[in-house]
């Protein structure tokens, strides 16, 4: 008798349970009706996870009552958010303007994710310089406009490197006998760690050296990511690894933040954002880090990598295409748009107007004894080289990165190998979805 | 009279529908649309991206040719067994050693050391593997991270089946707690009177009475080791030891969310269920046989 109960209690609830989720999907179509009401009043969705976007949000939403923009958080960064876009598009659940890095736009296009702006934002090429523009043009439109320009630096424990007699290293030569002497003082510490989960990093990197993984000629994509100057960057790695003097430990784990946090790692091969990073990071080292230009190749050349950067780019679920491209326009290119980014995501502009602005004269509040923070960030963004496109399935290229260089952390083989296979692995995915390819 | 026994036919199968239905709708037609997208692909249009009349065509066993050729599909499966090698045997040995101290006759605080086992269960799975994550790593390591190392070649399957084994543990410790309790007691009595010890009673009258529970519990704990998931992608940030394919359901995760191709995922999901339904019914056949071997 019990038992009975207890299984029809269960029925019901269940039940119940179908009841709330119909409930739920009229309410939201109640609500899309009334956002394309008739007061002209329009509610844009808008996903971002940048710390501190709201202000930006808040900022815009004061001044045009009739577009409102709602930002929401996505549950994971980065792929997790570009896979869930691709699989909620064919469902037509997508917001209408979406946070992408510019390694992964190609991938959106060419899932029909997003769509070209062109019409509602107009030439915006003399704001851009050409990398910026090369991140978000492709075949004459213009999918998205760049938020910031990401270029690679290193970040170095200036305590430590003090009382060590060190300066930071200025060429990769130098950052090696660095590696060497700081690990020869004390067994336990490293310069900096070689992660495997960050392909971004590497790829920055590989920009650097002079690689260009994609390039294309006429619609015939053509990848190598097994090139000279990656395998010239992957084995410089290797020899570091092998010789135990960098530390194989992915970043954003447990293991690395403590490490960062209490000087095991005294160095950071990063990029611009990481001063909005580093509280997360390494908290009780506020003011303790010092950011150099990358080290170079070839002494005295000034040529770096990117690292992330991303743009904002208005979907095809979109039902106010324009008042959405009016937003990004708005959020990447106006003053007081980028003046928030600045002050609130410590965002370094891309847009070339806007690169001489008074909040750009004060750190972020984590480089607080570095003043000219942003200066170094200007001069280092001029110097920026990128590949020439990033390919349709970056994601899998990213995806085999990830696998493939753990792989060889963990098994102590050669990172060219990885490479090899993450070439394969790349070049397979396009054949296999119909693209014209090769290498 | 055949009135009434109609009756006390349509009772059931009327409290039965809700859950069939359930059933239907979120297991039987998303399955069915899954095994439909497993014979189909994606084939790229024409322009750069492919974005220009992209066509989704029929692809026949494509798909599975893929997935079933495909080397490190039969990796990440070799790599599940490893765990469940280790980590089957550890739940139901560990399980019913605990019900059997629990239900000894000198235990003191059962209720507090009961619900100390089962606590676990009650923790989700991606919450506990973090905590192990931290327990693992030597910066943050309370149990000697700096000594062993945890995520090695092949300590990293001693890692995962240690998480998975204390997520599982106290439900099955439950379930064999409860059918302990249900044996009759006379005969522990008996066998204390023929002079058996607290040891041997367990051993050789608990033990064998538990047969068939033991049966359902490691049946129960094969179909979660094929199922492994959330511990080694919630690990996997934190090591280079695991990889996005390290079990077939990474591999199907991999395959629909990471590289974008749902078709694929779903041939090889479909392979996977094909293997665990299989395997399910192997084990329970055997499973069985000795069950039935050992009351004889």
């Amino acid at each position: 008798m019990r038992t009975t109960v207890v299984r029809a209690t269960t029925a019901l609830t269940a039940i119940a349970a179908i009841a709330a989720m119909a409930g739920c999907s009229s309410s939201t179509s109640a609500k899309s009706s009334a956002a394309g009401g008739s007061q002209g009043k329009v509610t844009l969705t808008f996903v971002n996870w940048d710390g501190g976007m709201q202000a930006a949000v808040d900022q815009w939403n004061k001044e045009n009552p009739n577009i409102q923009v709602q930002l929401t958080k996505p549950s994971g960064t980065g792929y997790t958010l570009y896979n869930k876009l691709i699989t909620n598009n064919a469902a037509g659940t997508n917001p209408d303007v979406t946070e992408v890095e510019y390694q992964a736009l190609p991938a959106l296009i060419a899932n029909k994710v997003i769509v070209p702006i062109d019409q509602y934002i107009g030439d915006i090429s003399a704001d851009f310089d050409k990398s910026s523009l090369a991140q978000v043009q492709f075949e004459g439109k213009t999918y998205g406009v760049p938020q910031n320009v990401c270029p690679m630096v290193f970040f170095y424990r200036k305590d430590i490197f003090d009382s060590l007699g060190l300066k930071p290293p200025t060429t990769w030569a130098e950052y090696a006998a660095d590696a060497a002497t700081v690990h020869a003082r004390n067994p336990k510490q490293y310069i900096g760690n070689f992660s495997a989960v960050d392909s971004g990093w590497f790829a920055g990197l590989a920009q650097q050296a002079g690689a260009n993984w994609w390039t294309t000629s006429g619609t015939t994509w053509n990848v190598a990511i097994d090139d000279a100057p990656t395998q010239k960057v992957a084995n410089y790695w290797s020899d570091l690894i092998d010789k135990g003097l960098v530390s194989p430990e992915p970043n954003w784990s447990p293991q690395w933040s403590t490490d960062m946090n209490d000087g095991t790692i005294i160095g950071w091969v990063s990029a611009q954002w990481a001063p909005n990073q580093f509280p997360s990071v390494a908290k009780d080292t506020s003011g303790k880090w010092v950011a150099a230009p990358l080290p170079a190749w070839d002494a005295g050349d000034p040529t770096v990598g990117i690292w992330g950067g991303e743009t904002e780019a208005v979907t095809s679920n979109s039902k106010h295409p324009a008042e959405a491209a009016k937003f990004v326009k708005w959020l990447n290119s106006s003053a007081e748009g980028v003046r928030t980014l600045i002050q609130q995501v410590d965002a370094f502009p891309a847009s070339l107007s806007n690169q001489n602005q008074d909040a750009l004269k004060t750190p972020p509040p984590f480089m607080s004894d570095q003043q000219d923070y942003n200066t170094l960030i200007a001069q280092e963004a001029k110097s920026v080289r990128t590949f020439q496109v990033w390919g349709p399935d970056a994601n899998v290229t990213f995806d085999a990165y990830s696998n493939d260089f753990a792989a060889a952390l963990q098994n102590k083989t050669p990172l060219s190998a990885a490479l090899t296979q993450m070439q394969q692995a790349t070049v397979d995915d396009l054949k296999k979805r119909g693209f014209s390819v090769t290498g | 009279m055949k009135a009434r026994r109609q009756r006390h036919t349509l009772l059931p199968q009327a409290l039965l529908l809700p859950a069939v239905v359930l059933f239907l709708l979120f297991t039987v037609a998303p399955g069915g649309y899954a095994i439909y997208l497993s014979f189909m692909k994606q084939k790229a249009g024409g322009g750069l991206f492919g974005t220009d009349n992209p066509t989704t065509v029929f692809a026949g066993l494509e798909n599975y040719q893929a997935a079933f050729g495909d080397a490190e599909f039969w990796h990440s499966i070799g790599r599940m067994l490893l765990v469940a090698v280790i980590g089957v045997p550890a739940t139901i040995g560990l399980s019913t050693l605990f019900a059997l101290c629990l239900d000894a006759k000198r235990t003191r605080l059962v209720g507090f050391s009961r619900l100390a086992i089962f606590l676990p269960y009650a923790v989700p799975g991606v919450v506990a593997t973090l905590l192990w994550g931290f327990m693992y790593l030597p910066a943050t390591s309370p149990i000697g991270g700096d000594v062993v190392n945890y995520f090695g070649s092949h300590t990293v399957f001693f890692a995962v089946a240690n998480v998975a084994v204390w997520g599982v543990l106290g439900f099955n410790m439950v379930v064999i707690y409860t059918s302990l309790r249900g044996l009759p007691r006379e005969l522990f009595q008996a066998a204390e009177l023929d002079g058996a010890s607290e040891l041997q009673i367990a051993l050789r009258v608990k033990l064998p009475m538990l047969a068939p529970t033991l049966t359902l519990v490691t049946v129960f704990s094969l179909i979660g080791a094929l199922q492994l998931f959330n511990e080694p992608t919630t690990l996997k940030p934190v090591t280079n030891a695991i990889s996005s394919t390290w079990v077939p359901l990474m591999r199907v995760y991999t395959d629909a969310f990471v590289d974008n191709d749902i078709y694929r995922g779903a041939a090889a999901s479909f392979l996977l269920i094909v293997l665990t339904v299989a395997a399910t019914v192997a084990a329970n056949t055997v499973l069985r046989l000795i069950a039935r071997g050992s009351e004889r």
